[in-house]
């Protein structure tokens, strides 16, 4: 395991797309930055880094996909797979030694985004109001949300064996959750009531009527069920100021065990050519 | 002489498709045991089987005395190195990189050595340069530096010289000879260039519809591949009985045909068994080859 994760490490130092991910990384926190001081000047816009740092979150698993399905898709392409089983090191240990590697670096993608946040966003704007220690716990839900995500993609560039359909899969998967989790949070701020304009004698009448697509009660608490269990839907709420968040690193942890048992398993499994 | 590799009655199904059908080998240890079938005749499943890719249907294997069902499989596999159908490389790596990688892999103390291995394949002068943009033949030669890193006793090659032009198939002969002779390294390299695997095997194992339908010596082949005839006779039985009574080496082609394998005075041959009243319709000296003796072998086979 450890000889895995020495050799797998001195590969990610020389690995181009880590390198390419990470400036872009750089460049996104940067690009953040320039917007948001460019509304401060312009607008006079209040900016939080607090918030700041959470923003990056919600796109991290369409960074982790790209990074797994190209660094891990050339364990099949390259044949480099079959060699550290030829030579005797056990499956478990590659699918563990692959989860290792690919949770290290994509938390090391979003420590260097917030690295940067901090370094040059707290002499330009304010801290914000959110507390340090609430700061501290979102960001240690976002780390374990990360988990999650390196986990569900880890699963996929291990059970499939093509480069190029790991790479398809993974991206549209963090798409559809990103896609899924959006329509989730959508339906649960769906407004209890609507506005219903009607005319009666010649005169327009505005009432307050029951929105006929407000979910029950019933639907909510799937929604939010499904909000919380999906790791693009609890980067949305790390976003949110209200939102109770302890539950969400229960679901991350749920996932992991899920997706990392059922990689075992088929990886173990699974037929090598 | 210690064994290397044992299988026992292997066999590999793929839903209705037998690939491998109670295949049994064994290899001596300092052997170079070529491996021979046509494609699809189960020789990368025997190799993916022993390399731990696949799983077998049925039967078991050893290697150094080690069951594939012991827990103790795993570490046995780090006397191994092997290269099953292309070199497992990171093509965008450097070569040197490579063995950089191999090397934390298998858990060298230190990184010395690189620079003899790559001398040892001639890739000493690569440089920088990308793997991805190497010949077929410097991967091929690069897969085999990576299988040496760990210092094997055991080398698997499943088709080396595929792809290879003349040069790179004479590079790849050396280098294999070099390893069996001065490191002292067992070889399974499997292939279906006869004529080239005639020139570096030291055993042979015949595999068709996946089974070993014969397992032979090169000495063994190359005293039969010499010294040969084949007899047209209509009362089969009764020259068995003859060869066997007079322990003559021969092998039944099929329900007329039978091949006598030896140094014999031709005349006299004929002379001898006319005293016992056994007559031969046809009979052809054969300049023999081991694509001739591949081929005789499968289609007897085929006959029987």
């Amino acid at each position: 395991m450890i000889r895995l994760l020495n050799a797998g490490f001195t590969r990610l130092r020389k690995n181009k797309v880590f390198w390419i991910l990470s400036i872009f990384t750089i460049g996104f926190a940067l690009l953040i930055l320039s917007v948001k001081y460019g509304n401060m000047k312009r607008y006079g816009e209040t900016v939080e880094v607090g918030q700041l740092l959470l923003n990056y979150p919600i796109i991290i698993g369409i960074v982790i996909a790209i990074f797994t399905s190209l660094f891990l898709g050339v364990e099949y392409s390259d044949g480099t797979l079959r060699n550290k089983i030829s030579i005797g090191h056990k499956r478990i240990n590659i699918y563990l030694s692959n989860l290792v590697l690919i949770t290290i670096t994509s938390l090391l993608f979003y420590i260097i985004f917030f690295i940067i946040i901090i370094m040059i966003g707290i002499p330009l704007f304010s801290v914000g109001t959110i507390s340090v220690t609430q700061l501290l716990i979102k960001t240690l839900i976002a780390f374990i949300t990360i988990i999650a995500y390196s986990s569900i993609f880890t699963f996929f560039a291990s059970v499939i064996s093509n480069k190029t359909i790991i790479a398809i899969t993974t991206i549209l998967i963090s798409f559809l959750l990103m896609i899924f989790g959006i329509y989730c949070y959508s339906m649960l701020n769906t407004p209890k009531t609507i506005e219903q304009v009607t005319i009666e004698n010649g005169e327009t009448k505005v009432e307050k009527v029951p929105n006929p697509k407000y979910p029950n009660e019933q639907m909510m608490k799937v929604y939010q069920a499904l909000l919380d269990v999906n790791p693009a839907g609890q980067m949305f709420q790390l976003g949110e100021r209200s939102s109770k968040l302890e539950i969400l690193p229960l679901y991350s942890f749920l996932n992991l065990l899920t997706f990392t048992g059922l990689g075992f398993v088929l990886f173990q499994k699974k037929e090598l050519k | 002489m210690e064994t290397v590799l044992q299988t026992n009655n292997l066999e590999k199904k793929y839903k209705d498709f037998k690939a491998l059908n109670g295949a049994n080998i064994h290899i001596e240890k300092g052997a170079i045991y070529g491996l021979i079938g046509k494609n699809g005749a189960g020789k990368t499943t025997l190799i993916r089987i022993i390399c731990g890719l696949q799983e077998p249907t049925n039967g078991d294997f050893s290697i150094y005395g080690v069951n594939n069902n012991d827990n103790n499989i795993a570490n046995i596999r780090k006397r191994m190195g092997a290269i099953i159908e292309s070199p497992s490389i990171y093509g965008e790596m450097s070569a040197k990189d490579n063995l950089i990688e191999q090397y934390k892999l298998v858990g060298m103390p230190s990184l010395d050595g690189i620079e003899e291995l790559l001398e040892l394949v001639g890739l000493e002068n690569t440089g920088k340069k990308c793997v991805k943009n190497f010949s077929l033949g410097m991967k091929q030669r690069l897969g085999i530096a990576i299988a040496l890193a760990s210092n094997p006793d055991f080398l698997i090659l499943d088709e080396p010289i595929n792809g290879l032009d003349p040069q790179g198939i004479i590079e790849m002969r050396e280098l294999i000879l070099r390893l069996n002779k001065e490191r002292r390294i067992t070889i399974l390299i499997s292939s279906h260039y006869l004529d080239e695997l005639s020139k570096i095997a030291t055993h042979y194992g015949f595999l068709d519809k996946g089974s070993i339908i014969k397992e032979i010596s090169s000495v063994e082949l190359m005293e039969r591949m010499e010294h040969k005839f084949t007899l047209k006779v209509n009362n089969l039985k009764d020259f068995v009985k003859y060869f066997e009574e007079n322990k003559i080496s021969y092998e039944v082609m099929d329900n007329r045909t039978i091949d006598v394998y030896g140094k014999y005075n031709l005349s006299k041959f004929i002379r001898d068994l006319s005293k016992k009243n056994l007559i031969v319709d046809e009979i052809h000296e054969t300049e023999e080859s081991l694509e001739n003796y591949y081929m005789n072998l499968i289609g007897g086979i085929k006959n029987d």
